[in-house]
């Protein structure tokens, strides 16, 4: 870990992305906000620049004057306020989580906010955890809903529930076609399509690539979900459908994203390392990946890469 | 005081008129929850199968004769033609489908029962190939819209029905322990009886009954367009019918009444399967060799000398290098396809094969790219299990149970909700694990297992 000795070194060094684990129940902004003020309280607990000084001439001008350097007031913190405030920090977020998800977010800083941008537009997979519970259904899918019914699972093996996801996933498959925008009767669909995956043409359409039981302890389930332009909302009624296709009911309680492009849990700074030091070691680590994996940057190509 | 206490209650009752609705959020009780019954979903045995069918329903052979929807008039109920997307079929709810077989605009379904009728028809009925169905004396049923059982005279009700095929016009139906039951045209001896010039097939009631072959029983059946073949116990094949194309490969190409085993190289080979669509055939050993007769004009049974009809069965051995151990065949009007026992696909000959809208003939085997099947990085193991083909389009189910179809979409055959061709495997969209599809000429029948 660095030691850093100057804000000012250390506040130039704050361009770039960081990757940090969002807990659930807090939401992006105030993610961002707690991460810029734990920014401002750290660069303004480091030692600072020298005060100004303020040249002072004083006398009779038809005389020798006198010149002498005084401490500048109006450069005092205790005048002017903190050295770094909100207003000197930009951040944006690469690809939002809802405000009951938890795991890898990426957060670009002043000129990192391009990045995230560029991020954006690649589209990159996210992987995640869904957690789900058989045996009842709420009004929104999710634990904070009202309980609408209750039903038997008793029935319910790993092998059945691996059976329909394997189905559902078989079926996203056919939609990643009507959503990559390709015409069907084409020489370059056909020759898209044996490659592999193909990526979304829209960001709004969610396709799921991959999807798999990964933990099955009943009532209790993990699901782990490879999509992209997915939402939270999305992976929750894709547990209500499991539960259906099962012939019971289920509700989701609780989302991770444990995989963000090539970015992945190793990367992401838990919420007590939210500090300076840790931010600028993080981004320098986030750059490495960046610069390994430059399809992750502005991607156009049409199959899934990464 | 009584007055004012009357007051005092009219006043409260006004209090309480006047408040009529909370704008505050209702909080729900948590015991709420504990007061809802627990249902208990029914579940299915692990014997139930369901069954989806597709296509032309004009003919009567989905067996649905009733339009789904909510707009449901009496227009939309006698235009119903298409099924565009699999539909479920009511007959095999209230039956145990065992097996099926779809013929040209027909289809037949062999049910699990000790009684009379164990095989049921529906579709096209010109050439009594589902029976006699006549609601009046002498004006029998030429088309029938829903299932009817077909009359065979069994000669115990405790035989069960091990095997079915349905060809142009013909059924075959393989029983455990009495043989084949035939039925329908014989114009060309598909029937496997002698072929009278002047037999009226219209209204017929005849079955014919092949109790064995060779003093061997018969193991399976397989019926291509205008002939059948049957595999006995020790892996001999027999074959009747039409043979202008040698489809018969009986080193002759005439037309074969009572079935003869069939010539060539497998006369000492243990066959275990054979298929046959239109009129090209191929079989496959124990061992996991192929063999074809039958027509090759389009290259389907490759010779040395370019032959266009090859009447005696040619070991494929040597075209087939490379491939593996081949564990299941199918073969189309103008294709062959077949899967190996590592789940890759192989297709040859002529036509919409899966390889893209620019290849239309290959000569060689092509393999057809394992990720049109879903194999990729997120599901490396995937396999195709089964293959099936009708006159224009093929099939395959991977062992996860999902069915992919692809080929010429006559009358909506693909199940995609339209009738455009479809040049590569797209899945089709059934919530059920596929064990068995049949196509036809114009219709796709799906036999499935209900995941839970």
């Amino acid at each position: 870990m660095v030691k850093i000795h100057d804000a000012a070194v250390a506040f130039k060094a704050l361009n770039g992305i960081i990757c940090v684990y969002k807990p659930p129940c807090v939401s992006v902004p105030q993610v961002q906000h707690r991460v810029i003020t734990n920014l401002i309280r750290d660069l303004n607990a480091l030692p600072d620049r020298a005060r100004e000084q303020r040249v002072e001439i004083l006398g009779p001008t038809n005389g020798p004057m006198t010149v002498k350097l005084v401490p500048n007031y109006a450069d005092d913190p205790l005048v002017c306020g903190p050295r770094y405030i909100r207003e000197d920090f930009r951040c944006s977020w690469a690809t939002h989580l809802g405000l009951f998800s938890s795991g890898i977010l990426l957060l670009g800083i002043n000129e990192g906010t391009q990045l995230t941008y560029q991020i954006n537009m690649g589209k990159p997979t996210r992987a995640y955890k869904v957690h789900g519970q058989l045996g009842k259904a709420t009004d929104t899918y999710f634990w904070n809903g009202r309980t609408m019914e209750r039903s038997g699972y008793r029935h319910v093996t790993r092998d059945k529930i691996d059976r329909v996801v394997a189905h559902m996933q078989a079926a996203h498959q056919k939609t990643m076609f009507q959503v990559s925008g390709l015409h069907m009767d084409s020489q370059s669909t056909y020759e898209l399509a044996s490659q592999g995956l193909i990526r979304p043409a829209n960001a709004k359409l969610p396709v799921i690539y991959g999807i798999k039981c990964v933990q099955f302890d009943p009532p209790n389930f993990i699901l782990e979900i490879q999509a992209i332009n997915e939402y939270e909302k999305f992976l929750w009624t894709l547990v209500h459908d499991l539960g259906v296709q099962l012939k019971t009911s289920a509700y989701c309680t609780g989302v991770q994203c444990i995989r963000q492009g090539w970015f992945n849990l190793e990367h992401a700074l838990l919420r007590k390392h939210w500090k300076l030091e840790h931010f600028i070691d993080n981004m320098e680590l986030c750059h490495e990946v960046l610069e390994k994996h430059d399809n992750m940057l502005n991607n156009k190509a049409a199959n899934l890469t990464a | 005081m009584n007055s004012l206490k009357i007051i005092l209650r009219r006043r409260n009752s006004c209090v309480l008129q006047c408040r009529t609705a909370t704008t505050k959020k209702k909080i729900h009780d948590p015991k709420e929850e504990e007061d809802l019954p627990i249902f208990q979903f029914p579940v299915s045995k692990s014997s139930d199968r369901r069954v989806y069918v597709w296509g032309l329903a004009e003919t009567g052979a989905l067996g649905v004769h009733v339009s789904h929807g909510r707009g449901r008039t009496k227009k939309s109920n006698s235009n119903f033609q298409f099924a565009w997307h699999p539909l479920r079929s009511s007959f095999c709810e209230k039956f145990d489908v065992t097996k099926i077989a779809c013929g040209y605009g027909f289809t037949v379904a062999a049910v699990k029962t000790n009684e009379q009728h164990k095989v049921f028809g529906t579709g096209i009925n010109t050439d009594s190939q589902i029976g006699y169905h006549a609601p009046r004396m002498g004006h029998p049923l030429e088309t029938l819209l829903s299932p009817a059982p077909i009359y065979i005279p069994y000669r115990s009700l405790e035989t069960k029905i091990t095997g079915l095929a349905a060809g142009r016009a013909h059924t075959l139906i393989l029983t455990d322990n009495e043989g084949v039951y035939t039925l329908g045209n014989n114009a060309y001896g598909q029937c496997g009886r002698k072929i009278n010039p002047k037999e009226e097939y219209r209204g017929s009631m005849v079955s014919h009954n092949i109790k064995t072959l060779g003093r061997e029983s018969i193991i399976d059946v397989c019926a291509g367009q205008d002939h059948s073949l049957f595999i006995t116990e020790s892996g001999k094949v027999y074959a009747c019918g039409w043979g202008a194309d040698g489809q018969t490969g009986l080193g002759k190409f005439d037309s074969q009444g009572p079935p003869a085993p069939v010539t060539g190289d497998i006369t000492s080979e243990k066959i275990v399967k054979v298929a046959s669509t239109a009129d090209c055939v191929l079989a496959l050993n124990d061992r996991g060799e192929l063999f074809g007769w039958g027509n090759s004009e389009y290259g389907q049974i490759p010779m040395a000398r370019n032959q266009q009809q090859v009447n005696s069965a040619y070991a494929l051995v040597n075209f087939t290098k490379g491939l593996g151990k081949i564990e299941d065949i199918a073969t189309g009007g103008s294709y062959c396809l077949v899967c190996n026992d590592s789940g890759d696909v192989f297709v040859w000959g002529f036509g919409l094969l899966g390889l893209g809208p620019n290849v239309n003939h290959t000569p060689k085997p092509k393999q057809i790219p394992p990720p049109l099947f879903g194999r990729n990085e997120f599901n490396p193991e995937c396999m195709v299990k089964n293959v099936a083909c009708g006159i224009g389009h093929l099939a395959a189910i991977t062992d996860n149970g999902n069915l992919y179809l692809w080929g010429r979409n006559r009358h909506g055959c693909l199940g995609l909700g339209h009738n455009k061709d479809q040049h590569f495997p797209l899945k089709v969209s059934i919530g059920a694990h596929v064990l068995e599809v049949n196509c036809s000429v114009d219709h796709t029948v799906a036999l499935c297992k209900p995941f839970v």
